[in-house]
Order: C-alpha cells, then sequence, then structure tokens
C-alpha cells in the first residue's frame, strides 16, 4: 500500500447489456490505460453505473468482454476479482466497528492477523482516521464514513479502484476537499481508479480522461480539455460546460446537417453593421469576473460572456448588437 | 411528537379493550394461584410447591430445552428458504414462500395422527427402514418427538421474519462484502445474517414462547412432563381443586414475558436494515446450474419434511382404512361426501370468525404499534408488554376466564353474554393479537419518520397524516399481520372448544374435534382438515397477491 | 308467501299448544354430553321423532370439559342435561349441587347391570346403558411382531406384551377410573395395585385421552389397548383391522344422564330421559355406530345373535357388588396415586420391568433361588404402596384434593410425597432386579 502496486490496465469491447427490453448499454468500449485516474460521466440513467458494477461482476453483459490486465474477467465472480469499489450509500456494515469494516476484505484472504491489523492501521492513518477505529459507523460524519469505505477498499490493496458517485452524499464544501484527497490517493498508490459521476466539474478537476456516456453509449473520451475543446457532438458539448447551438436559420452558412456551436466565452460583441450573427440583447448579468449577455438571433438565444472591465461602457437590454466569433471558435457538430 | 387528545383517547381505549377482554378473565382465574388452600388469603406458598416438586421442575426444564431445540432446527429449515428465496434468482420463489407458511395452518389432531401414520413408530417410513435395513428411528419418541413436530410447525415464524428482514437490507452491503473477497456461507454468516437478526430474533423468541405454551402437540405424543401440558391437564382435571395449574400457568406468562424482554434488550441498537438506504433494492444473484441443482435439492427436500404432515393428511382423507402399512388400503371419496354436507356452515363460520378476529387484531395491533412507536405516551409500552402476554396465556384459562367473566352478563333478552358467537370472535382475537402486533410494529418501524413530518408540515393533522400517510405505507405489513392471525385462528381449539355453545355456531376446529372422537371419524375429520387448510391457503394466496401487488406499485422490489 | 308462512306459524304453534298441554313439554333441549358424534346423531333423530316439536342441542365437550362448563356457568345456567359414561362426573356434579333430582317414570329397568346399580341411589341420575371393559388389538401389528392374543387382564403382564400396551389416564378417564377401581375393589388394594402396575410395566403410553387408546390400536402405534367394547366394535366397523376381547373378569360400566341444577328447560330435560329408557330409546342403542349394552333386558330380544347380553352373559354378570361410597371417597386419591406411581414415573417403573422379565426368561432355563428370590423383592418394593386403603378413603387425604377449609396438605405436597416415594422404590427395586439378572444368567 505504501509503495505505489503495479497498475493494470483495463480494456473493454464490444459491450451490450439489456435487463429484459431495456438495452442499458450498447455496444461500449473503452481502454483505460494503467494508473489513470478515468471517469465515467453522464446523466442519470446513462448505463455509466451499470457498466462499473458490470467490471466489479454485479452485473453480466450478453456480449462482449471486460480484460483487466489482459485477462478477461466474465469467468470470475465479484469476490475473486480484485476489483475495490467504494459504494455511493458507502455500504459500511452497521454491525463492525471502522476497524473491523476495514479488517474484513483481509480476513477474507485469510491473512495472518498481525498482517490485518498493521495493514487496517494503515489503511485508517492513510485516511486520517485512525483515532476513530472502535467507532461504529453510525457514529460518524457522512464525509468520515466515506473515508472508512475507500480505507476499506484500499486496504486489499486491489488491482483497480472503482468509485460511485463518492461525492455524491456530502456538501459542497466536503466535496472540494474530499475529491483532492482522492485525486493525491490515487497518486500516491499509483492505482488504476474509474470515477463514476454525474457532475462534470467533479470530473474535469480531478480526472486524466473522461469517457461521456448518453443513453447506453459511450459518446466520446478523451481528457477534460479535448472534450471540452473539440466535443464529438452536441450531447457532448452541451453536457461539458455550457454551448451555443445554432442551425442554418442563424443565417451563416455551414454544411448539411451540421450545426454551429460555440462557448460563449469564445464570443465578443460588437456593432451589428457587418455581422454575421446580429440581434437585441433580452437579458444582462453580472457576475463579477464576467457580464453575461443574452442576444436574441432569429428563433434562438445565445449566450455572451465578456471580461468585465471597469469604467467600459455596457451594453443595455435592447440595445441591437453583433456578435464577434473568431472562425477557429466556431465548431460545426452533427445534428 | 406531543400527545394529543386523539392519542390518549385511542390509549384509553386499546387498554380498556385488553382489560375487559384479556387482564380481567384471565385475572379471574390465575388469582387462584395466589390463594392459600380452601380460598384463604394471600400467598405465594404454592409456588414454594412449584419449586419442591420434581415433577414442575422437570417438566420446566423439558420445556426449555424443547423450545430452545425447536428453535435450532426450526432455523435450520427456515434460513435456507429464506435465504435462497430472497437473494437468488429462484424461480418459484413466492410459491415456496407460500407454501413455506402452510404448516401454521395444520388443524389440530389430524395433522398429529396423519405425521404418527408417516414417523411414528410404526409409520409409514419406519415400516419401510424396518423392512428394507432392519431398524427404525425414533422421530416420534418423547421430548425429540416433540421437537421434531414443533420445528415444522412453528418454522414458518421465522421463515417469515428473516424473509422480511433479508428483504430489507440494502444490496450494496452484501455486494460491498462481495467485492471485498466474501462469498458463500461466510458471506451470509458475517453480513446478511447479522443484518437481518433483528428480523430472526423476533421470529425466533415467536417460536420460542409458543413451543413453551403449547399442549396439544406434546399431548398428542402423548409426553406430558412439559410445563404447559401439565398446567392443561390439572386445570381440566375434574374433582380436584388444584392451585397448581394456574401457578403453572403463571409460571407460563412469566416466562414468555421474560422472553419478550429479554428479546426487546437484544435487539436494542441492532435495529439496521432500515437504517442505510440507498442503494437501491435487492439484486437477486444468479446462480449457476450446479448450484442451481443444489439449491432446488435443499429446497425440495424441507417443503417435504414441513409438508409432509399435509401429505399425510390429503392420504389419510382419501382412505380406506390405514393401519401398520406403508400407504392406505384403499381409496374413496367417501369422507368427502360425509362432510360436505356438515362443513359448509363450519366453513361459513369459521371465515366469519376468523376474519373478524385478524381484522381486530390489525387494528388494535397497528394502534398500539403506532402509539408505542410514534408518540411520548407514557405507559404506552405497558399496551405492548399487556397484548404480547397474550401469547402466553393458555387457550383453556383465556376460555374458562371468559366464562367467569361474562356468564354472568346479560343481554337484554336473558341470554348470557358468552353465549353469543361473538365472544368466540372476541377470544380468538385476543389470542392471535400478539402476530398481528408483530407485523405491524415491524411495518412502521420501516417507515421513516421524516416521511409523517413531511405529511405535517405541509399541514396535515395527526389523524390524517396517520390515514393518508401511515396507513398506506403500513398495507403491506399489515395484511400479513391479517394473514397470520387469519391463518391461525382459522384452526384455534383450545378456546374455541370451550366457549361453543351449539353446532351451528361452531368453527372448522370443532368439527374436527367432534369428528376425531370416533373411529369411523378419522378419515372425515382428515377431510374436513385438507378442506380447512385448502380455504384458509386459498386466503392466504389472495392475500399474498394483494400486498405484492400493492409493495409493486409502490415500487418496491419483492 | 307471507300467508302461507304465517299459516305454517299458526299451524305450528297450534301443534306446541296441543303437545304441550297434553305430551311432555317440547323446545330445545340443551345437553352437555363427551358422547360423539355417532352416538348422539341417531339419538337426537329418533327423540325428535318421538316427541314432536322438540329439538336437540348437543353440545360436545370431553367429560372433564363439561363438568367444568357446568361449573363455570351455574351462575346463569343454559345447560339443561349432563349425558355422559363415568359415573364419577355425576358424582363431583352432584357434590357440587349441580344436578337436580329426577326419579324416572318409566318401568322395566334393571336394578343392575354387571355390578354396578344403574341408577344413583340418591336419585340426582340415571343409568342408561351400559358398557364393558376389555382388551382391543390391532391384528396386523400382532401378527407382524409375532405375539400373542390375550385373554385376561393379567395376561398383559406378560413377558412379551413388553412395551406393546396403551391405556388411558384414570384422571382423564372416567370409564379407566372405573376400571381401576373395580380392580382395586375386586383384588384389595395391595393385590389390587400390584396388578395394576404389573400391567403398567409393560405400558407404552398412557394418553390423556380415551379416545386416544384406540386411535393408536388403529393406526397401528401399539398393539395392544384397555378400551371400552364400542371403541373396538366402532373400529371393526369402520373397517380397521382390530379384535377385541371381553376379559373372564370384566367390569361394566354405565353410561348416565342427569338434569342439570336450575335447567332452562326442565321439563324437556325430564322429557329426554323418559325417551332413553324408553323401549324405542334403549332400542336406538343397538344400532352398529352407537352398539351400547341397553338397561332394560327385554330390549336384547331385539339384538343380533352375537350381542353381549349382560343379564345372561356369565363374564358379565361381575363379582362383586360395587361400592359407589368407598370409590367416591378415594377418586382422587386413586387417579393421583396413579398419575404419581405410574403415569409420571413409566420410565423407571418400564426399566425395572424389562429387567424382570429377562429374569423369569433366564430363571425358565436355569433355575436360581436366590435370583428369585431378589426378583420377588424387587416385585414387592414396586407393589409397595405411600398410603393404605384406610388412608386413601380418609377425609386428611379427600380435604387436600377438595381445597376445603379444613387445615390437611396440600395437594401439591402429597403428590412431591408419592412420586418421591415410587422413585425410591422403582430405583431399589432396579438394583435388585440387576442384580438377580446377574445371578440368574
Amino acid at each position: 500500500m505504501s509503495k505505489p502496486a503495479r497498475a493494470v490496465g483495463i480494456e473493454i469491447t464490444g459491450v451490450n447489456l439489456s435487463y429484459g427490453a431495456t438495452h442499458v448499454l450498447k455496444d461500449v468500449a473503452l481502454s483505460i490505460r494503467p494508473g489513470e485516474f478515468f471517469a465515467f460521466l453522464g446523466p442519470s440513467g446513462c448505463g455509466k453505473t451499470t457498466l462499473l458494477r458490470l467490471i466489479a461482476g454485479f452485473a453480466q453483459a450478453q456480449t462482449g468482454k471486460v480484460l483487466l490486465d489482459g485477462q478477461d474477467v466474465a469467468p470470475l465472480p465479484p469476490w475473486k476479482r480484485d476489483v475495490g469499489m467504494v459504494f455511493q450509500s458507502y455500504a459500511l456494515w452497521p454491525h463492525m466497528t471502522v476497524a473491523k469494516n476495514v479488517a474484513f476484505g483481509l480476513e477474507e484472504r485469510r491473512l495472518p492477523r498481525a498482517e490485518i491489523d498493521r495493514r487496517v492501521a494503515q489503511a485508517l492513518e492513510l485516511v486520517g482516521l485512525s483515532a476513530y477505529a472502535e467507532r461504529r459507523p453510525a457514529q460518524l460524519s457522512g464525509g468520515q464514513q466515506q473515508r472508512v469505505a475507500v480505507a476499506r477498499t484500499i486496504a486489499i490493496e486491489p488491482k483497480v479502484l472503482l468509485l460511485d458517485e463518492p461525492l455524491s452524499n456530502l456538501d459542497a464544501k466536503m466535496r472540494v476537499s474530499v475529491r483532492r484527497e482522492l485525486r493525491s490517493l490515487q497518486q500516491r498508490l499509483g492505482l488504476t481508479t474509474i470515477f463514476v459521476t454525474h457532475d462534470q466539474e467533479e470530473a474535469n478537476t480531478i480526472c486524466d480522461r473522461i469517457a461521456v456516456m448518453d443513453a447506453g453509449k459511450v459518446q466520446q473520451v478523451g481528457t477534460p480539455m479535448e472534450l471540452y475543446e473539440n466535443p464529438a457532438n452536441l450531447f457532448v458539448a452541451n453536457f461539458l460546460g455550457s454551448a451555443n447551438i445554432l442551425d442554418e436559420r442563424a443565417g451563416v452558412p455551414m454544411p448539411a446537417g451540421k450545426r454551429l456551436v460555440f462557448r460563449p466565452q469564445h464570443a465578443g460583441l460588437t456593432s451589428p453593421e457587418g455581422a454575421a450573427l446580429r440581434g437585441p440583447v433580452t437579458h444582462r448579468e453580472f457576475l463579477g469576473a464576467t457580464v453575461r449577455y443574452a442576444v436574441r438571433i432569429g428563433d434562438s438565444e445565445v449566450l455572451i460572456e465578456t471580461p468585465f472591465q471597469s469604467g467600459r461602457e455596457l451594453r443595455d437590454v435592447g440595445d441591437n448588437v453583433g456578435v464577434d466569433l473568431p472562425p477557429r471558435r466556431m465548431l460545426f457538430l452533427p445534428a | 411528537m406531543q400527545r394529543s387528545p386523539g392519542q390518549v383517547a385511542l390509549a384509553l381505549a386499546i387498554a380498556l379493550f385488553l382489560g375487559v377482554f384479556l387482564i380481567v378473565p384471565v385475572a379471574t382465574v390465575v388469582y387462584v394461584a395466589f390463594t392459600e388452600k380452601g380460598g384463604g388469603g394471600l400467598t405465594l406458598v404454592n409456588f414454594l410447591d412449584f419449586g419442591r416438586t420434581d415433577l414442575f421442575v422437570r417438566s420446566f426444564w423439558n420445556s426449555v430445552y424443547v423450545s430452545a431445540m425447536t428453535v435450532v432446527w426450526a432455523s435450520v429449515l427456515a434460513l435456507p428458504l429464506a435465504y435462497l428465496t430472497t437473494r437468488f434468482e429462484f424461480r418459484g420463489a413466492m410459491l415456496v414462500q407460500t407454501l413455506g407458511f402452510l404448516p401454521l395452518i395444520m388443524p389440530p389432531f389430524v395433522g398429529a395422527v396423519a405425521m404418527q401414520l408417516l414417523f411414528g413408530r410404526n409409520g409409514s417410513v419406519n415400516l419401510l427402514l424396518d423392512e428394507w435395513f432392519d431398524f427404525k428411528i425414533g422421530f416420534m419418541e418423547g421430548l425429540n418427538g416433540v421437537i421434531f413436530l414443533q420445528a415444522i410447525h412453528y418454522f414458518p415464524f421465522i421463515l417469515v421474519n428473516l424473509s422480511a428482514a433479508l428483504r430489507n437490507i440494502d444490496r450494496s452491503m452484501e455486494e460491498a462484502a462481495q467485492n471485498l473477497g466474501s462469498h458463500g456461507l461466510r458471506l451470509f454468516r458475517r453480513i446478511a445474517l447479522p443484518l437481518a437478526l433483528p428480523g430472526y430474533i423476533a421470529g425466533a423468541s415467536l417460536v420460542f414462547v409458543k413451543v413453551f405454551d403449547d399442549v396439544a402437540t406434546p399431548l398428542l405424543l402423548n409426553v406430558k412432563e412439559m410445563l404447559a401440558p401439565q398446567a392443561y391437564l390439572r386445570i381440566t382435571s375434574i374433582g380436584i381443586d388444584d392451585p397448581m395449574g394456574y401457578v403453572i400457568s403463571v409460571v407460563l406468562i412469566l416466562v414468555a414475558v421474560a422472553t419478550m424482554w429479554v428479546t426487546a434488550l437484544v435487539m436494542k441498537g441492532k435495529d439496521y436494515a432500515t437504517t442505510q438506504r440507498g442503494g437501491g433494492g435487492l439484486a437477486r444473484r444468479h446462480l449457476r446450474p450446479r448450484e442451481q441443482a443444489l439449491a432446488y435439492a435443499v429446497v425440495i427436500l424441507i417443503l417435504a419434511l414441513v409438508l409432509a404432515p399435509h401429505v399425510g393428511l390429503v392420504l389419510l382423507s382419501f382412505a380406506t382404512v390405514w393401519s401398520y402399512s406403508p400407504l392406505p388400503d384403499g381409496y374413496t371419496l367417501a369422507h368427502y361426501t360425509r362432510v360436505l354436507g356438515d362443513s359448509s356452515v363450519y366453513i361459513k363460520n369459521t371465515l366469519l370468525y376468523a376474519g373478524l378476529a385478524a381484522t381486530i387484531d390489525v387494528v388494535i395491533g397497528g394502534a398500539i404499534a403506532y402509539l408505542v412507536l410514534r408518540t411520548r405516551l407514557r405507559g404506552r409500552q405497558w399496551l405492548d408488554w399487556a397484548a404480547s402476554t397474550a401469547l402466553a396465556v393458555p387457550g383453556v384459562v383465556l376460555g374458562i376466564g371468559y366464562l367467569r367473566a361474562f356468564y354472568g352478563v346479560n343481554m337484554p333478552d336473558g341470554t348470557p353474554l358468552a353465549t353469543l358467537w361473538i365472544v368466540i370472535v372476541l377470544a380468538i382475537a385476543i389470542r392471535r393479537l400478539p402476530y398481528a402486533l408483530r407485523a405491524a410494529y415491524a411495518a412502521l418501524q420501516q417507515i421513516s419518520v421524516s416521511l409523517e413530518e413531511a405529511a405535517e408540515n405541509l399541514g396535515a393533522t395527526k389523524a390524517r397524516t396517520v390515514r393518508r400517510v401511515v396507513i398506506p405505507l403500513m398495507t403491506g405489513g399489515l395484511l400479513a399481520g391479517f394473514v397470520t392471525s387469519f391463518a391461525t385462528a382459522a384452526v384455534e381449539l383450545s378456546a374455541v372448544l370451550i366457549l361453543v355453545q351449539s353446532n351451528s355456531d361452531a368453527p372448522l376446529a370443532y368439527g374436527l374435534y367432534v369428528l376425531m372422537q370416533t373411529p369411523a371419524g378419522r378419515g372425515a375429520g382428515a377431510a374436513l382438515g385438507v378442506i380447512a387448510v385448502l380455504i384458509v391457503a386459498i386466503c392466504m394466496w389472495l392475500s399474498q397477491l394483494a400486498v405484492d401487488r400493492s409493495q409493486r406499485a409502490r415500487g418496491l422490489d419483492i | 308467501m307471507f300467508r302461507r308462512s304465517a299459516l305454517a306459524l299458526g299451524s305450528a304453534l297450534g301443534v306446541v299448544l296441543a303437545s304441550g298441554a297434553g305430551f311432555a313439554q317440547t323446545g330445545k333441549v340443551t345437553v352437555v354430553t363427551s358422547f360423539s358424534k355417532d352416538v348422539t346423531d341417531p339419538i337426537k333423530k329418533a327423540f325428535e321423532k318421538a316427541v314432536p316439536g322438540a329439538t336437540l342441542e348437543v353440545q360436545n365437550r370431553n367429560t372433564n370439559a363439561g363438568v367444568k362448563f357446568i361449573e363455570e356457568t351455574r351462575g346463569n345456567n343454559q345447560v339443561d342435561l349432563f349425558w355422559a359414561s363415568a359415573p364419577d362426573a355425576f358424582e363431583v356434579l352432584k357434590g357440587k349441587k349441580l344436578l337436580s333430582p329426577y326419579k324416572p317414570k318409566a318401568t322395566g329397568i334393571a336394578e343392575k347391570v354387571g355390578s354396578y346399580p344403574v341408577n344413583d341411589k340418591d336419585g340426582f341420575y340415571s343409568g342408561f346403558a351400559a358398557s364393558g371393559y376389555g382388551i382391543m388389538w390391532n391384528e396386523r401389528y400382532v401378527k407382524a411382531n409375532k405375539l400373542p392374543t390375550p385373554k385376561d387382564w393379567q395376561d398383559l403382564a406378560q413377558a412379551p406384551y413388553f412395551d406393546h400396551v396403551s391405556i388411558s389416564a384414570p384422571s382423564r378417564s372416567g370409564t379407566t377410573h372405573l376400571t381401576i377401581e373395580t380392580i382395586l375393589q375386586g383384588e384389595g388394594w395391595d393385590k389390587g395395585w400390584r396388578m395394576t402396575k404389573d400391567i403398567a410395566g409393560n405400558l407404552r403410553t398412557v394418553t390423556d385421552r380415551s379416545f386416544g387408546v384406540p386411535e393408536a390400536v388403529n393406526s397401528g402405534q401399539v398393539g395392544y389397548g384397555i378400551v371400552i367394547d364400542f371403541f373396538a366394535f366402532s373400529s371393526q366397523g369402520a373397517g380397521f383391522p382390530v379384535k377385541f376381547v371381553y376379559p373372564s373378569v370384566t367390569t361394566l360400566v354405565p353410561a348416565n344422564v342427569g338434569v342439570v341444577a336450575n335447567a332452562p328447560n326442565k321439563a324437556g330435560a325430564e322429557a329426554f330421559i323418559e325417551f332413553l329408557l324408553s323401549p324405542t330409546g334403549q332400542e336406538v342403542l343397538l344400532e352398529p355406530t352407537i352398539r351400547r349394552l341397553p338397561v332394560r333386558p327385554e330390549t336384547y330380544a331385539k339384538a343380533p345373535a352375537d350381542y353381549p347380553n349382560p343379564f345372561k352373559d356369565k363374564n358379565l354378570q361381575g363379582l362383586l357388588t360395587f361400592n359407589a361410597e368407598l370409590s367416591e371417597k378415594r377418586t382422587a386419591a386413586v387417579d393421583t396415586l396413579f398419575d404419581q406411581l405410574i403415569t409420571f414415573q413409566l420410565e423407571p417403573l418400564k426399566a425395572v420391568t424389562k429387567v424382570l422379565h429377562e429374569v423369569d426368561a433366564a430363571l425358565k432355563k436355569k433355575d436360581n433361588a436366590q435370583a428369585r428370590a431378589l426378583a420377588k423383592e424387587a416385585r414387592d418394593l414396586i407393589a409397595a404402596m405411600p398410603i393404605t386403603a384406610a388412608q386413601a378413603a380418609s377425609p386428611e387425604i379427600k380435604a387436600a384434593f377438595t381445597g376445603g377449609k379444613q387445615k390437611s396438605a396440600r395437594q401439591a405436597e402429597l403428590e412431591q410425597q408419592w412420586a418421591a416415594f415410587a422413585k425410591e422404590k422403582y430405583t431399589a427395586a432396579k438394583a435388585k432386579a440387576d442384580e438377580a439378572l446377574k445371578l440368574a444368567r
């Protein structure tokens, strides 16, 4: 645990999974590199948790393979996979103390008592809960419970770590600090980690790469920056940060069947004369560092964020403006 | 959670009901235990006599032994059924759960006769063993025979409670354990069982108390050296004014109360199942073909054993003569034609009495559960304890108590109150109240208080909150309580036998009793028994369907 | 429709009024009885036919529960008649003033059947039928286990019968109580108990219901049962492979009926008694499902050929005059002695009996005087009684069971003394028997 374990990669190919008539995962293929902090990101119901459970062995795919370190895990039951999972509800056993919870997996591996005690102490120290070893889960705060759940999982030194919405039961402030802890822990252990979340900010801030999922399909895989800069489709563009989407009625020439997509930060305001996109300001919000304008263009409305500089005159609601959009910031994505 | 006048009135009404129909009648009978010989002053000398009499002390320990061992064997029968049907993809899980309930509705007398014919000293099994292998097994001999029959008869209490508890465990609890390398029996022992412990203990303590207080089974096996049979034999022996029967009754009640109390102590702070929710409902695990074959083998074996009395009963009901042979000599429908005419009035009465009694039980049980768990009324716990002691009051004590308490009370037309059939209903209702009460408790404990607080926050009064939120959410649990009370009330005999005043008011159990007093009545009794089991089973199955539907409608996985 | 029913009601009323003036009173007659449906149904039918307008309401309870019921509801009695076998139950009711005397008008009823007087000397209850006690056995059981067929009570004490015999407890069955009491009166207190315990050493079970014995024999769980004849005959009637024999000295027990004190329909109750004793009523007793012995000698003329006739058959005549008074005095003592010395000490009693059977078998092969003497000592120890006949009938002992105001021992104390006595004697007897067996082998 102290020295980074040999990290393993995960290959997922051609996975299809249905529950009855519901097609939950469709042709999922992913490659997760050793030691990577990887996220499954998507709205609820997109299949991300099912994919995680598939890796852990709690779901069976109809087709496709999951390779862990090059080995097909399909024949392995959950208890033989060495895949550590932290549950959304933490699933701490209320009838055991914190130390007992953490020792559980080690006991199941029939390690010598002394070794178990050592590793329990180490794991609890790692998450900063050494003082709470003899407490019951019910006596801990949400954040502490979450850390017990993590300690319990990493104590068995799993090949990979799966985190199922680990931050969702924490308050906003806790989330920020816990996610940093998770990131630094992962870095220290060098453990291949999959993080399931519906919150793009969480995914962006701690993950090396993200698989954006929707409707059972992987929409795009990439680093947070790549996804932001080059979303593969409208869903990804919309899900990661805000995006303005316009069709051909906006008056800009675009390839057939495509839409014009651009980020609010990438455009500015100019005078309406000569601008391809123009219309009246319908709304203005002061956000501190920036000012956000809503501009009506045809039937649509686009958002433009411009840096706030004191002394500079602002546009008013009703003013006719033009949208200044550099061509390299224009994305044409399939509808 | 402040007290409201409505709650106080409800508590007083229940206290009055329990006082009039349980405490007063029982007190009129058992006070003898505390009086000196010849109706003199109060004394405890009779309890000293109890401790000084070898027979009673021996009987006491025999009862403890039998009750404890019954819990062990009933658990052995119930655990696999409960675990397999709640945790795995198991075709026929609902059928198993329903069949597993059947042993509780074994009609008196006939069940034991059928079991003697199958497992007795010269029953089918032993005759065949003797013929093939030259040895016999004393299934039905002495205390072990009592344990054998009681375990089969009462294991559904553990099955029902344990299954409910297992269903309430969040699936991530077990998945986390699997994820950490646990599986199979270790997973069950280390995670599922401890988490389901409250449900298991509730069932086990019920079994312990019921076996401790059961009269019929030991007596039908001719085992008299147990406490409850001693009480029964003494109370019903004529010409002897002996306080010891009532002393033993008091001891029985004390043991039952002590068991409940210890159970409550053990359960304190262990009610986990409902504290953790969030990971979604239950995921049934998939069994591999080999495991599946094994699981089915285990389930079928257990079902064959626990349903043996019913199999024997059916055989007996079609048998011409069945004596000292593995199977009947021949088969006939004559027994059914004989009872068909008589039975319609018995069936009607049984459904009416058991239905009314179970309704009373659910209403009062639900109300007591609500008062205890959701209010701060002083002494509310006493309602619970008082209602639970009904578990331990021997049926004959209650029956005699009713005669004493109500025979002197006349209706306006001059007939005594105790001759009305409604008195039978009340007696049955009191005897089965503890079952419904436990079910109501379990149901209410699983409902988060916040749901009620939300309703009150939105402007609903306490009464309307109960009606619109609590009762709908408790429906499943209450219906389960109704089913248990109804099914067991339908075959209740001991108190009924004393209170039945005319054949036209008699329920099935009485008809059975009358038939089973003659050699020619054995087959007819069995036929009536089969009819009783069928009717109760159908009623149970219908309500089970209703429970399932309501659970599903609320999105709860079953 | 209405008119027709009104008409029917009117005519019914007319019949009631007319017959009420002439013949016996009508209306609902309520009986508490221990008799089974097989018995009560034909009699109810015949009674309702013979006495127009009368209905018989039958409450089936076992004898003990019936007595208890009448006792508990005395303050507001709704029962007209108590109808059962055991005279003891009637004695108890009589003692508690729960019966009202009635002298039947019927003539031609025998004074005595077997050794029992038919009617209560004080006129509180009347015998209407009799039944004989005997031994019933399961033929398949006997054949499969290669057992003998018994002829007499003493046979049941023999070695081959060990662990094959069943009886109901006298404290639970009035008729068994009468059998034991008859043996005690016939053989004398000490000899009677010795014989009872000899048989008891071979018992498989002591049941708490009379019907438990024929039930166990019918289903083949035990081989032999000591039962009332009608249990055996109705079992045969139902097709069970059972046989029955009256021992050479049998006991006949009467079945009785009595009017309950403060009966709501006293006239109806009396009408029922008169019907039972009438020639018609007595003939109903001959029906196969009932099969009781009538108390009207002339009725036997109408009986089937092999029907037992206590007024003619030698072995049913009875050798002694039953002393009902003595029986009444020691009822509770006899029952409790049986329970404490036999029912609840059955295991030790059987253990020593088994050894004694083995000693006898060994002695038959090779005699040994010392072993013979030890076996006799063991038998004497078994036969020993904690109280004498005089003590058993004494008011002091009786008081312990009646809860009277007198100063006396409490029942529980006596029971513990007797149980301890039996345990000690049986243990000592077992030691002697074991020693005898060592010597005899």
